[in-house]
């Protein structure tokens, strides 16, 4: 709730003008001539940290060449399906877990332990299981994003007033009216924070992945950018990648205040 | 639906009425860690069709409890409960409840939130719509129809909620302290508002408070409940005029029968207290078990 308080917070009618929006941009600029005159002193080994003009012109020769989307789009999906999977999953899993404290107390340790390791370590037995292509990327998205969202949607099943849930019974209300009218309203925070976060690690599980053993997609564009040691290529792919991250995860906060602008 | 007419009829209605509500020899226990509570001991009345009975009694004795058993949201009780001769095994059709707490949806405007029985049984859109502006009016609320729940206050939103139960038409009205979180003059004046409902829809009503002026400006009878284990202490007539408004609370009558209900409840109320120095509090107004 705080989380889309604060977004809500920024937007004010003063539009760009706002203190913190003037702050954000100096800090941008000031980063990037920062970044521009250690890149001219010489200081560093060739292009370790190229110049805006070189990372310029390899962000140009980045996006206008089609490979460049082709791999976007296998990457793309790779986290797509893999969100779907780990998202479907972790919200049956959590209504479960939420919706049961005996299984709960059973099972809930083990996905907290499990939660915060990192997810690459299984990488290896997802290449076994799912092989080298597409399969062990899309496992790996899902298996980091299970566990954000499952934890998320488990408590915030269990933070629904349960009053709510009485007046939903005491109208007669089915099982079914009782999930989508009761249940997945109440829940739409929780489900929405868990996605966000979800997203996130999906994006990291499967990009690292790609890094780790592939012939395609964004992540292998970076590693092979740092194979070339091309560097200017190697951050053009990471400026697209941070846009693209931001842009997704925008859109998924906006998904989730769609018509509750009123709604606290 | 109540055959009772409202024109000059003083409060106790004609007791050759069968009871629409009969609460038959209810016991419920509750098991605990340190033993066990008797929320309820042997509890029996009826309400007539058309009456409006008050069930007043000190915090803890079990209102909350009747409250979930006669709606049906609680089981595990011996005893039964029946609604016009057919007992209840889960919440009936006929009875609508406003609860104690909180209850509005905010995800839903105050025309949605009032809309959903309405939504639960079925009724078309714009006929949903209409049903649901005419009970939004007659709790006073129009005009914040497209208003969200946390736009409102705290009596607002107890009205959205009596106006939502309201709009499933329920032959009988349960309320557990609908007004306990409000101030004392909005109190009165939604005691008003209730009034003019119940009369001007004749519906059978059963309100929970503890609040005593409450209980005689509103209620035909008031039965009185023990404290721990809950009896039924005593009941009630309250044999003032209707129509009747918050005026009544500065007549002579009124003050006695306040007098009268003090008189049984203070012996309860203080045994409460002493005992709630005694052992640590607990919340009791959880979700309770499935009948
Ligand atoms: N689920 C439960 N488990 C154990 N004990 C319970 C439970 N629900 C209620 N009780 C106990 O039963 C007794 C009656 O509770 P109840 O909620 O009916 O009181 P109440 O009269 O509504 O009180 P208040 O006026 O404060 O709302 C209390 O002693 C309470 O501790
Ligand atoms: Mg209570």
């Amino acid at each position: 709730m705080a989380e889309i308080g604060r977004l809500t917070g920024t937007r004010n009618g003063l539009g760009f003008a706002t203190p913190v929006a003037l702050l954000r941009a100096a800090f941008v600029l000031t980063a990037l001539m920062v970044w521009q005159v250690l890149a001219v002193s010489g200081l560093f080994y060739r292009d370790v940290i190229p110049s805006l003009e070189k990372i310029w012109t390899a962000l140009i020769a980045l996006v206008s060449h089609g490979d460049f989307y082709w791999h976007l789009g296998v990457t793309f999906q790779e986290i797509a399906v893999g969100l779907v999977i780990g998202a479907l999953s972790g919200i049956a899993a959590g209504l479960i877990l939420g919706g049961n404290r005996f299984i709960a107390a059973v099972f809930e340790p083990y996905l907290y332990y499990l939660g915060p390791t990192p997810k690459i370590i299984f990488f290896p037995v997802m290449i076994m299981w799912f092989g080298v292509d597409s399969g062990s990327k899309i496992a790996m998205g899902a298996l980091s994003c299970f566990f954000p969202i499952t934890l998320n949607v488990a408590a915030g099943m269990r933070q629904i007033d349960p009053v709510l849930i009485r007046v939903g019974r005491s109208f007669r209300a089915g099982p079914w009216q009782m999930a989508m009218k009761i249940y997945l309203p109440a829940m739409r925070h929780p489900i929405v924070n868990g996605l966000r976060l979800g997203l996130g690690v999906a994006l990291i599980g499967t990009l690292l992945a790609e890094t780790k053993l592939s012939n395609r997609g964004i992540g292998f564009l970076v590693i092979q950018a740092y194979n070339n040691f091309d560097m200017p290529r190697l951050y053009a792919v990471l400026l697209v990648l941070f846009v693209l991250a931001i842009g997704v995860n925008a859109l998924v906060a906006r998904f989730g205040r769609l018509d509750e602008i009123k709604y606290k | 639906m109540a055959t009772v007419s409202t024109s000059n009829r003083l409060a106790s209605v004609p007791t050759t009425e069968p009871a629409i509500l009969v609460v038959d020899d209810l016991v419920m226990r509750f098991v605990t860690a340190d033993g066990g509570v008797t929320a309820l001991d042997h509890v029996s009345f009826g309400v007539k069709p058309g009456e409006f009975l008050a069930v007043i009694g000190p915090s803890g004795c079990g209102k909350s409890t009747l409250f979930n058993i006669v709606g049906g949201l609680l089981g595990g009780y011996a005893g039964a409960v029946t609604v016009g001769g057919e007992t209840i095994s889960g919440p009936h059709a006929s009875i609508g409840m406003v609860f104690q707490e909180e209850s509005t949806f905010p995800w839903r405007n105050v025309l949605d939130n009032v809309g959903f029985p309405l939504e639960i049984s079925g009724v078309p859109k714009r006929e949903r719509i209409e049903r649901a502006r005419h009970f939004i009016s007659m709790v006073g609320l129009d005009g914040f129809e497209k208003r969200y729940p946390s736009e409102l206050s705290g009596g607002m939103r107890q009205r959205v909620s009596m106006a939502r139960t309201l709009a499933s038409e329920p032959k009988i009205l349960l309320m557990d302290e609908p007004f306990a979180a409000l101030d004392e003059q909005t109190r009165l004046l939604l005691g008003d508002k209730v009034l003019q409902i119940q009369q001007q829809l004749e519906q059978t009503t059963l309100l929970i408070t503890h609040n005593i002026t409450e209980a005689v400006q509103l209620a035909d009878r008031i039965l009185v409940m023990t404290y721990r284990p809950g009896r039924v202490k005593r009941i009630v007539d309250i044999n003032l005029p209707r129509p009747r408004t918050s005026e009544i609370v500065s007549s002579e009558p009124f003050g006695r029968y306040v007098a009268q209900i003090w008189n049984d409840l203070r012996e309860e109320a203080s045994r409460g207290l002493s005992d709630a120095e005694t052992r640590p509090l607990r919340t009791h107004d959880k979700p309770q078990g499935q009948p």
